[in-house]
């Protein structure tokens, strides 16, 4: 229980540390919301006729129908580099520093990824408040609002393996910003843009498998619909296996280390 | 030659449980993936409240001693025990007792001073009011408190050196391991980090520190071991590894025209032959070099006796075998000081 119980002191501490690091550089949040935010204007101006094709239903505004997409791509994207820091960190000797201290080295790693559900949480949430700002509904109100952000941060957590293991087994920050980008195709190609129905048949086959769209879905239930238990549990399911196998996958490259 | 090897009196079982020892280590062997052995069988020890020296040329195995000792590095043969714990089987129990600042200063550049320090504390266990106690008197000992609040990322190379060295401080450690703690600074920062430590280890904290500066293991260690390519060639105090070289060198400028300054070398000879080491007297441009056990107190007897014959001196230089000379007796090369680029060592 002891043990339990310094994990979490020292996964707070070191959080707190992490959370600073990410605060204090500007351009950390600023280069999260930019993309998601410009597709959300931008995109919901220029494709705005494509809302009358039958697959979107009933739906009369295509930035109400844009803006879900643009709230989980702003959750990937608080993740997508989350390796960074830390590799930084073991490359300059910080994280020996830390070993030396009489903490569990989980510790070092949970204290990188307990802070990422925050902060993916918090940036969703702006993009949430900009879209309703717009325009964009939330059916379901704080409620739902706070679901939505819940879902974000979880997601981001569950995604941020996949830029954990280039990292930690890369220990090279090119390498692990280049495997980022190879991430993007599982948004543009998942139903943050158009419905599925929309989709050619073998990128409505990925569409199955990919977790984003499942989050997206579950995001759009609660802004557009209600609360749709199914989508949402679809979305909780899918984040579930994304996240056990990357951190698992994690946890095995962060031991590899050798800290 | 008179080979002083000065080693620590073999670890017996003692009645106390305090170790006398407060490192201890035999037979280190670490070899990296590769074929690269960077420790070859290091045997030492520290003794409590001791200043012990790792003096050796870059890449002689120092960084990869602290590393093991600091439990940051699994050997590949050999145990060390540090404040009595086994570095391998209780790494906590050495971690709570040693303060470890590493030859590169890695700090958190967007944490302030203030923050690295309470941070440290914490993950110490130290109780809240004793990290503010600790972080304002070690703030204030190193001149920090002024940028107490400033991220370190806008500290100077000195401010860095400093609060790297309080952080390693902050939980009171037993022990205190640094590795190349001057490298990289101002000759005015080094000095002050010097008195620094020496006031650190007045107060009764063990070191093991290690350094490629000769000047730096004269001044501070009272014990120090010469390292190179993974073995200890020689240990002692650094007057007595001086001393284990041979003699000081005294050399005279002769007031002598050229054509009777090798009757004047041989007229000294026979004057001082008793005075001086055996074949202590070799000749030298303007004069003679005499190898003498102790110049200091030589001189005045050497003069008198010159003078008394009528031997006129013109000009007189003494100079003593410096830790170079003794690196150089033990290993036929010089410690070079050249930059410390080695390839990061990645993982174990």
């Amino acid at each position: 229980m002891a043990a339990v119980g310094g994990f979490f002191f020292e996964t707070y501490y070191l959080g707190i540390r992490t959370t600073r690091r990410w605060l204090r550089v500007p351009s950390n949040w600023i280069s999260i919301l930019f993309f998601p935010l410009i597709q959300l204007l931008v995109f919901s101006q220029l494709y705005q006729e494509i809302i009358q094709l039958p697959a979107f239903g009933e739906q009369t505004s295509y930035l109400a129908y844009l803006a879900p997409g643009q709230v989980a791509f702003t959750a990937f994207m608080a993740v997508a580099w989350a390796g960074y820091g830390l590799i930084i960190e073991y490359r300059s000797g910080y994280l020996d520093k830390l070993r030396a201290n009489p903490i569990h080295r989980w510790s070092i790693l949970a204290g990188e990824m307990v802070p990422l559900f925050f902060q993916a949480a918090a940036m969703a949430g702006i993009l949430l408040v900009v879209s309703a700002l717009l325009g964009a509904t939330i059916v379901t109100g704080l409620g739902g609002f706070l679901l939505i952000l819940a879902l974000s941060g979880l997601f981001g957590v569950c995604l941020s393996g996949a830029s954990f293991i280039p990292a930690l087994l890369t220990k090279s920050e090119q390498a692990t910003s280049t495997f980022s980008l190879l991430l993007f195709p599982i948004v543009f190609m998942s139903t943050a843009f158009v419905p599925v129905a929309l989709m050619p048949g073998w990128m409505q086959m990925i569409n199955q498998w990919n977790p984003m769209t499942y989050l997206i879905e579950a995001i759009r239930s609660l802004m557009v619909v209600g609360y749709d238990w199914s989508a949402i549990s679809a979305a909780l399911i899918s984040m579930g296996i994304l996240g056990v196998i990357l951190q698992i996958a994690t946890l095995w490259a962060f031991r590899r280390l050798g800290l | 030659m008179n080979q002083t090897i000065v080693r620590p009196p073999a670890a017996e079982p003692t009645a106390s449980s305090r170790p006398d020892f407060a490192i201890e280590t035999s037979g280190l062997v670490k070899i990296y993936s590769g074929d690269t052995r960077a420790l070859d069988g290091v045997t030492f020890g520290v003794a409590q409240g001791e200043l012990f020296g790792f003096l050796g040329p870059n890449g002689a195995g120092k960084t990869t001693t602290i590393r093991i000792l600091a439990t940051l590095l699994r050997p590949t043969a050999g145990t060390a025990r540090v404040a009595g714990f086994d570095v391998v089987s209780q790494p906590d129990e050495v971690r709570k007792r040693l303060g470890l600042a590493m030859q590169t200063v890695s700090l958190d550049a967007f944490s302030t001073g203030r923050e690295t320090l309470e941070l440290a504390g914490r993950l110490h266990r130290m109780s809240p009011a004793d990290v503010r106690r600790r972080t304002d008197e070690l703030l204030e000992l190193m001149g920090l408190t002024s940028v107490a609040k400033k991220l370190t990322g806008t500290y100077s190379g000195g401010m860095r050196r400093r609060l790297d060295l309080a952080s390693a401080l902050m939980h009171r450690p037993e022990l205190l391991i640094l590795d190349e703690p001057t490298e990289g600074l101002d000759p005015q920062s080094r000095t002050a980090l010097w008195e620094e430590l020496e006031r650190i280890s007045k107060a009764g904290t063990t070191m093991l520190l290690t350094t490629h500066y000769m000047e730096e293991a004269d001044r501070l260690c009272s014990r120090l071991a010469i390292v190179d390519t993974g073995r200890i060639v020689v240990e002692g105090e650094p007057a007595e590894l001086k001393r284990s070289i041979g003699a000081d060198t005294v050399v005279l400028q002769l007031e002598a025209t050229d054509g009777v300054l090798d009757a004047q070398r041989a007229e000294v000879g026979r004057l001082l032959q008793d005075m001086v080491e055996p074949d202590g007297i070799t000749p030298h441009p303007g004069g003679v070099a005499l190898a003498v056990p102790n110049a200091s107190s030589a001189i005045p007897g050497l003069l008198r006796r010159l003078d008394s014959n009528g031997v006129r001196i013109a000009g007189l230089q003494m100079s003593q075998p410096s830790l170079d000379d003794v690196f150089m007796k033990y290993t036929g090369r010089h410690i070079r000081e050249e930059a410390a680029d080695q390839p990061i060592i990645m993982g174990w």
